[in-house]
């Protein structure tokens, strides 16, 4: 058949036998599971054995895009991965973007599967039809910016790139993997499985194009959307400061009294002395991506790429920091051995208070702790070269929590993943909340919207979201129906929305940040889906497809051993938070009360039920998987 | 080449916006390897925009290029 937007192909890499092949897609699966991350979830449920080992050579990683990538749709440019995680022994989806997913679509795939593991080091190139394993002995020990340099100046500075750093080649639990040395992809252990396999680097570039269905209906389409985007009052603020425009690092500072770091990080700094160039996914039409370049002092001349600068400013929330350029150098070595940040930042902490108890000491670490910069620096090396007590902290969260009960209580930790966002600090939105429920963890992005678009607003305001992100009109009472009636939402009904939607994006390639998902609603995803494609599905086809690739990701997880004992709210959250002189309480979206266990658990249930799921076991019914058309997957 | 267009590589943020509507509007397909325009170093911090033969002076490219790395040159009377 003649495909429009999608490719109709999967690649197909056996690491073990040096093997590519290709397998066509099926239109009916397409329609069942739509693409990206959907797509992947179903192949992960035909293809990952339940109760396999992670780092084994049993595992799968598989890779896709949606229809809309490579095209110039807005924001089309994301990329997911899936697998079975190490950090957290749950088979979750990590999404990511930059050039790779664009440039897979042009070199005529959909999807890759990667399965086995190669005798020696090597790299996957993805050259249109010319697809081949190539020798990676020459770059492996590299970090991930001189590989992925190495590749692209090998492709005349344009393909996609994803590579691992030393801690994914070490096998560093937590180890994630960088797409063109900007976005983090694999958050949870993806950069380990590669370094398993002994895969470097997979390497992307195409030339075979994009076709679309219904040139003239997307014509129309897409003038009316870049309109409407580049009339966007707050575009040109957007575009200035990035996400730091949506979170100001130097805010949260300020209010934990440390005015003069503030400043280190404050949007002055950013454009007079770190910002290098703006840079962009693919048809992103609010670039927000960094290259720094620090101007001054011991790091002069450091260049760094970074999918935002509020990632390496949320590290200033470390006592151990206190410039912005030994911070960005600090951040800079973590993204070079593929170690995940937000990790590193929650663990420096947590050994820090856990020196400070008594709790760990000198014969644990086998040195004196220090909550300095050296130290930190010391750490970061210790994981990724597995050296001494690294070689313990390599091992994760669930190793830190068997050497004693304390450690294991204390620590912020979902299912072996470390907690994101702090709701004592942010408050119950839908992406703290989401990091409870999560299949894979800790994870926030799947839970974003609309709490993080709406943050304090109206009811009349979140209605608008609601219709938006296609929640349906029935559903809105008992969203506005919470465990008490001052809450005003009931954030774990509109989370399983939040999941759903997430679900839609990530399956059609679109990015679920903030400052893009706003211009889009099921109504307009779904008449691009149309013209590009040349199907005629409707809103509910899109909303039913997102249902189930969630339960299909569930019900993976469910024959891994996982169910509502494991969805956790950590016990710490349920204690004040000490922050400057401020004691912070874990509270609701409006700040109204505070959340406890009972309140919590009452969330939980509550999300349980909006899925349809058996609330005691927090997994789906047989009704709901049947409905889903699902069987065949238990 | 493109005499009427002035180009700025430092505004340019390598979103290829303008080469997927170039391959778009002239093959019908979304190939920007086979746009009139080229973005070179797309992630480089010296990025290079090039036209190539058979480019038609269209301006589509600058329509759509959000940036403002491609403008028109003011044609005098």
């Amino acid at each position: 058949m003649e495909w429009n937007g999608y490719t109709g192909n999967i690649l197909n890499v056996d690491l073990t036998r040096n093997k590519i092949s290709i397998i066509k897609e099926n239109l009916e699966d397409i329609k069942q599971f739509i693409g990206g991350i959907g797509i992947n979830c179903k192949l992960a449920a035909e293809l990952i054995k339940p109760g396999i080992d992670p780092l084994s050579e049993e595992n799968v990683i598989i890779i896709g895009t949606g229809p809309m990538v490579g095209t110039i749709t807005p924001g089309a440019s994301r990329v997911v991965g899936i697998s079975k995680f190490p950090a957290s022994g749950a088979i979750a989806n990590s999404c990511g973007s930059m050039s790779f997913g664009f440039h897979l679509k042009q070199a005529g795939f959909d999807h890759v599967i990667i399965s086995g593991k190669a005798e020696k080091a090597v790299y996957l190139e993805i050259l249109d039809d010319h697809v081949e394993l190539c020798n990676a002995t020459d770059i492996w020990g590299k970090d991930i910016v001189e590989t992925t340099d190495r590749l692209w100046k090998k492709h005349d500075g344009s393909c996609g790139v994803i590579a691992i750093g030393q801690a994914g080649e070490n096998l560093v639990k937590g180890a994630l993997t960088l797409i063109d040395k900007t976005s983090t992809f694999g958050r949870g252990g993806l950069g380990a499985i590669m370094g398993s396999k002994k895969l470097k680097a997979i390497v992307s570039k195409g030339t075979k194009g994009v076709s679309i269905a219904d040139p003239k209906e997307f014509n129309k389409l897409y003038k009316k959307l870049i309109e409407r985007i580049r009339n966007y009052p707050h575009r040109k603020s957007w575009i200035d400061l990035g996400m730091l425009r949506s979170l100001p690092i130097g805010m949260l500072l300020s209010m934990k009294g440390q005015k003069k770091k503030a400043r280190q990080c404050s949007d002055r700094v950013y454009l007079k002395k770190l910002k290098k160039r703006r840079i962009a996914c693919p048809s992103c039409p609010m670039a927000d991506k960094d290259i720094l370049e620090i101007k001054e002092g011991k790091y002069d001349g450091l260049i760094h790429y970074t999918s935002s600068v509020i990632n390496p400013f949320m590290m200033m929330t470390l006592d151990s920091l206190n410039t912005y350029d030994e911070t960005i150098n600090a951040f800079d070595l973590i993204n070079r051995y593929g170690l995940d940040s937000l990790t590193i930042t929650t663990l420096f902490q947590f050994l820090n208070d856990m020196n400070d108890k008594g709790i760990l000491s000198k014969s644990d670490m086998g040195f004196e702790w220090k909550c300095d910069y050296n130290t930190l620096i010391k750490l970061i090396e210790m994981i990724a070269f597995r050296k001494g007590f690294g070689d313990i902290l390599a091992e994760g969260w669930k190793k830190l929590a068997d050497m004693n009960e304390t450690m294991a209580t204390e620590m912020l930790v979902v299912k072996g993943l470390d907690v994101v966002f702090e709701p004592r600090l942010l408050r119950l939105g839908t992406m703290e909340f989401e990091q409870v429920v999560n299949p894979k963890g800790a994870h926030v992005a799947s839970g974003g919207s609309p709490t993080y678009v709406s943050s304090g607003g109206s009811m009349e305001r979140f209605k608008t979201h609601f219709r938006r992100m296609g929640i349906p009109e029935l559903a809105f009472n008992k969203i506005f129906t919470p465990p008490r009636k001052e809450m005003g939402i009931n954030v774990g009904r509109l989370t399983r929305y939040s999941e759903d939607w997430y679900t839609v994006l990530t399956s059609t390639g679109i990015c679920a940040r903030a400052q893009m998902n706003r211009f889009w609603s099921l109504e307009s995803i779904t008449a691009f889906y149309n013209a590009i494609t040349g199907f005629d599905l409707i809103q509910e086809d899109l909303r039913k497809a997102a249902e189930r690739v969630w339960n299909l990701l569930k019900i993976m997880n469910m024959k891994e051993g996982f169910s509502r004992k494991d969805d956790k709210f950590p016990k710490e959250w349920f204690k004040p938070l000490k922050f400057g002189d401020n004691e912070l309480n874990f509270q609701d979206f409006y700040g109204s009360t505070t959340i406890t266990t009972e309140i919590a658990n009452q969330l939980l249930d509550d999300y349980y039920d909006e899925r349809g799921w058996d609330k005691i076991n927090g997994q789906p019914t047989l009704e709901k998987i049947k409905e889903l058309k699902l069987e065949k997957y238990l | 080449m493109s005499p009427n267009i002035i180009i700025n590589e430092e505004k340019c943020v390598g979103c290829r916006i303008c080469q997927l509507w170039c391959s778009y509007i002239h093959k019908k397909v979304f190939i920007p390897s086979e746009a009139y325009i080229q973005v070179k170093n797309v992630y480089d911090l010296n990025p290079k925009i090039s036209f190539l033969d058979g480019c038609t002076n269209c301006g589509q490219c600058v329509e759509y290029c959000l940036y403002g790395a491609l403008t028109l040159k003011e044609v005098e009377d």
